[in-house]
């Protein structure tokens, strides 16, 4: 039923309306960009209130291509508010470094479409495409500041690299196709059910696994992330660490799931072994970086390893509950780490070029702008993983999971190496609250509205969930259901 | 408990918890810019708190083994996780040492934090806050976010008002105690799942899981990390070198907080978990237990001696001491267990003493070096008299508290096996070598010349001063009002214990018994 179909995607077309409607009205406009982040704003919570609308309801559409469930509304939403709150947090920043224009308004919200498809999406083909319009929206808004040097290198690492990853994923997926005679997740697993799995599917899992491990920045396909996160604006290097890592943990968890539960051992044992050199790559690296920005991005490698080890305890316990878990722990650090980024781009806007995010100049923040330097601390203390904070509801759920898969040994490594992580986090509070400062940064302009709100409401959802988890991790439990139906 | 007040919906044990956190969110809304009314509310409300504790202890029944004022709520249903409080003989010793402590330790610091006070006395509510917590969980998921909670206030502390080498001893404080955290973590993880698989549904109650029944397969190792994070929080040898760094570079309040509450939650924890929910294990660690405890005891002693810094002599006799702790705990006999609890209250009693009474030396000389002082005792008597009490309880004088505790501990070890008795009773006699030799170098000996003029005790430190020498004498002529609250709980240790103690607690420590005599 054609109707059926669109409002399966009514969503993204709200998104899409409002995209459009940027780029026509920009030329139009003059230096005030606000009304160019309304529209970009009434898309996003438009798309939110509509998916929220359609929660219950289990509509295929485009002949099994995609599937609206609360599973692909789980992600929508999260998208929509991680965009939202990227924006918010863009504005202040984009005027201070002169190149506030309404491409990239647009551009986020067509990445998020290619991630909300992702997310809904039921065949490898529709994965694929929106993977792509996810990824090419990305290298475009990493090479937004097209005059540094340091935006050119990062948009081409990031656009080799992927590139490249793309290829061999897509090529894991025609051998997908050449054994299953389908792209469709449940057709594939029809086919390959009762077959012995054989090496030739198991070379075709791994290849579209290590595409996808690729994106959610999986040791050892991690080289591009540093560089890729300096030289993007820094809202946009906040995006990158949640929005297109989680949707491809949709399509990780989506994909293995539905379509090769046949094979769940073998690609469990793959993330296993993916998860601890990412856990150990990102926090050892993470402990020698002096520059904030670049300490966020090993960071965010060494999460994407906790998340890895829930998809592996996953696979290995051929148990749902490890999956829900990391549905959770993306949900929390999408905040937090909006949170974490959001306040370096305040810094920058406040401080202006001089400023390079190195830990030397954070040096005394705390006594200089106080507000900063709290909202800092909490979302370095909830990145660590400290009780009173979403981040430790998090790995509470996660390693609680792998613990329960009887995966005690990863869940050591995964804690200990949480316990490093400590050392970098609270750095940064260290230098803001424990030292005095080498060289005086004025920081003088009020807060913009938006900025408030967005770090406003990072900090209220990383201090909530952290003691009222519940109703959170219900309507995951209930997202994670509809994957099956 | 049909009294009036829990008639009345009372909740004891929430308000008790946060009554200073509350304290600590008015000082924050209205008084940013009035040190002496935050101040002032810091201390009423530090002083409501102990006040409230003292009420919750009148109304304690000392003869039931239970745990008294439960308050049970849902909180995380789907996980199992409840906000369920109470707490026994054990755990209402530690409140009133924590809210006294407490009090003191903001009357203390009155006038010795110059910058960021607000933050600092909030720091200090927080603080307070989560270490009730710890005392007053009955939930395994509650007391793991009160325990870690506490970690990040008590960094501040040191970070931001510590001394010269602040940052490093912070971030040492931090991180030991948070790697032995995490894999208490990964245990608790373990038993509950180990529970849940095992047809007792998903829970985190303490009491509840206290009568699961581990096998030995996941108890070996789960006590292994409960006790390692415990050990480091104790602390225990050979993980205790995060504690003279912290001890020595926090300022004053938090050098007394550290030593008289912080300290103790370890040791509250191996009663409470190692022991409470693995006992067929812990009576096989007795003997591994009692080695580590009486080098720590002489170790202690030993550096205490060659110190040349006051504030780090006074640390590693917490090592020594905190050694008897362990040491009692783990001889499973009623003295022994009661001794140590009580010791545990000694300890911060008198240990809180000292670093206070150091603490007032500071300010007035801006030195903790031994060396720099000699004759104090003659600009500042009224210091030295205090001085001179609570050294003496320390090292163990009859009369005052240090005696009571260490005596009961030594005659359960000297039950166990003789020849542990004589090896901590060493550090005894240590302990008077380097607390009389630190106190005529100080006091007495030739005066320094610089020192002549400084001013004695004001008021405000003799206050604060006053309850300490108070409880030092109130423990030591008469311990029964608080071993009274002890007796049932130690019973209920030794019942857990007694099963198994026969089967295993032999062993090499049965052979070193007939070796060196013992019954």
């Amino acid at each position: 039923m054609p109707g059926g179909d669109v409002l399966a995607i009514v969503p993204e077309l709200i998104i899409l309306v409002a995209a459009s409607a940027i780029l026509l009205i920009e030329p139009f406009l003059k230096a005030d960009r606000t009304a160019v982040m309304a529209v970009a704003l009434t898309g996003l919570f438009g798309s939110i209130a509509v998916s929220l609308g359609l929660l219950g309801q289990n509509r295929v559409a485009f002949a099994g291509m995609l599937v609206l469930s609360d599973w692909a509304i789980f992600f929508k939403v999260l998208f929509a508010a991680g965009g939202a709150l990227t924006l918010m947090m863009s504005s202040d920043y984009l005027e201070s470094q002169r190149r506030h224009i309404g491409e990239y308004y647009a551009l986020l919200l067509f990445a998020i479409i290619g991630m909300d498809l992702m997310a809904a999406a039921r065949d490898l083909m529709l994965f694929y495409v929106s993977l792509e319009l996810m990824a090419i929206s990305s290298y475009l808004l990493a090479a937004f500041f097209r005059y540094r040097v340091r935006s050119n290198e990062s948009s081409l690492k990031y656009l080799l690299t992927g590139s490249f990853t793309s290829a061999i994923m897509l090529y894991g997926i025609s051998l997908v196709y050449g054994q299953a005679g389908a792209t469709n997740y449940a057709a594939i697993e029809n086919a390959l059910r009762g077959q012995a799995t054989g090496s030739g599917t198991i070379l075709a899992v791994f290849l579209v696994a290590i595409g996808l491990a690729f994106k959610v920045s999986s040791a050892p396909f991690h080289m591009w992330v540093p560089d890729v996160y300096e030289g993007a604006p820094t809202p946009i290097a906040g995006f990158f660490s949640v929005g297109p890592k989680a949707a491809a943990f949709s399509v990780i968890l989506a994909a293995f799931i539905v379509g090769f539960p046949g094979a769940a051992e073998q690609w469990g044992i793959l993330f296993i072994v993916l998860s601890i050199l990412t856990m150990l790559v990102g926090n050892l690296f993470a402990l020698v970086q002096t520059n904030v920005k670049r300490m966020l991005a090993y960071s965010s490698i060494a999460h994407a390893g906790y998340l890895l080890a829930g998809v592996g305890a996953m696979g290995w316990s051929k148990n749902s509950y490890p999956g829900e878990t990391v549905l959770i722990y993306l949900a929390a650090y999408t905040f937090i780490n909006l949170g974490a980024f959001g306040v370096l781009a305040f810094l920058k806007s406040q401080v202006g070029a001089k400023f390079d995010y190195s830990l030397k100049q954070m040096a005394g923040l705390g006594r200089r702008s106080p507000w900063a330097g709290v909202l800092l601390s909490l979302f370095m203390i909830s990145l660590t993983g400290i009780p009173g904070t979403a981040g430790f509801i998090a790995k509470f759920y996660l390693f609680g999971s792998v613990v329960w898969a009887n995966l005690v040994w990863l869940a050591v490594i995964g804690v200990l190496l949480s316990a490093v992580s400590a050392y970098y986090y609270l750095r940064v509070v260290i230098v803001m609250f424990f030292k005095e400062p080498e060289e005086e940064l004025s920081i003088s302009g009020p807060m913009s509205g938006g900025m408030a709100a967005g770090l406003g409401i990072t900090a209220f959802a990383t201090l909530r969930s952290a003691f009222f988890p519940g109703w959170l991790w219900d309507s995951i439990v209930r997202a994670f259901g509809t994957l099956f139906s | 408990m049909t009294d009036f007040a829990t008639q009345l919906g009372f909740r004891g044990l929430t308000l008790l918890t946060f009554l200073p956190i509350a304290g600590a969110v008015v000082m924050l809304i209205f008084m940013r810019k009035r040190p002496s009314a935050y101040k002032a509310t810091a201390l009423i409300t530090s002083i409501f708190t102990l006040a409230l504790a003292i009420y919750l202890a009148a109304k304690f029944q000392t003869g039931t083994s239970g745990f008294q004022f439960q308050e049970n709520s849902s909180w995380i249903a789907g996980l199992g996780i409840s906000y369920h409080l109470g707490i026994d003989g054990i755990s209402l010793l530690l409140i009133l040492l924590t809210t006294l402590l407490s009090v003191l330790a903001i009357l203390g610091s009155w006038n010795s934090i110059k910058d960021r006070g607000l933050a600092f006395f909030i720091s200090l509510l927080v603080l307070e806050t989560g270490m009730l917590g710890v005392f007053v969980s009955m939930d395994l998921f509650l007391f793991y976010v009160f325990w870690e909670i506490q970690l990040i206030p008590m960094y501040f502390i040191i970070g931001i008002w510590g001394g010269p080498r602040r940052v490093y001893a912070a971030i040492k404080f931090f991180l030991y105690t948070f790697v032995g955290s995490v894999l208490m973590l990964v245990a608790i993880l373990a038993i509950v799942w180990w529970y849940a698989k095992n047809g007792g549904g998903l829970t985190f109650d303490i009491l509840t899981l206290q009568k699961a029944g581990f096998p030995v397969s996941i108890a070996a190792w789960s006590f292994a990390a409960f006790f390692i994070a415990f050990a480091i929080k104790v602390p225990m040898f050979p993980v205790h070198t995060w504690l003279p760094d912290a001890h020595t570079e926090a300022p004053t309040a938090g050098s007394v907080i550290l030593a008289g509450v912080l300290l103790k939650m370890g040791v509250y924890g191996m009663i409470r978990f190692c022991i409470g929910f693995f006992p067929q294990i812990a009576v096989r660690a007795i003997l591994p237990v009692l080695i580590l405890s009486v080098i720590a005891i002489v170790y202690g002693a030993a550096m205490s001696l060659v110190q040349p810094d006051m504030k780090r002599l006074v640390a590693y006799s917490s090592v020594s001491h905190m050694g008897f702790v362990t040491a009692g705990l783990f001889v499973f006999n009623q003295q022994g267990i009661e001794g140590s609890v009580l010791q545990m209250v000694n300890h911060g009693v008198l240990t809180g003493a000292l670093f206070m009474m150091v603490g007032f030396f500071y300010d007035r000389t801006h030195t903790r070096m031994i060396s720099d002082y000699g004759g104090m005792a003659k600009p500042m008597p009224v210091a030295a008299a205090f001085f001179s009490l609570f050294v003496l309880g320390s090292l163990g004088l009859p009369g005052l508290n240090g005696f009571v505790g260490e005596f009961l501990i030594l005659i359960g070890t000297f039950q166990y096996a003789k020849v542990f008795a004589v090896i901590a009773s060493i550090g005894i006699i240590l302990g008077a070598a380097y607390l009389l030799w630190m106190y005529q170098r100080t006091m007495f000996q030739q005066a320094n010349e610089k020192w002549l003029t400084l001013k004695d005790l004001s008021a405000r430190e003799i206050v604060t001063l006053v309850p300490l020498v108070g409880m030092a004498v109130w423990i030591g002529l008469y311990p029964h009002t608080f071993l009274n609250f002890l007796h049932a709980p130690a019973q209920n240790i030794l019942s857990q214990v007694q099963p198994y103690l026969a089967e295993h607690g032999g062993g090499i420590a049965h052979l070193a018994a007939t070796l060196f005599g013992g019954n």
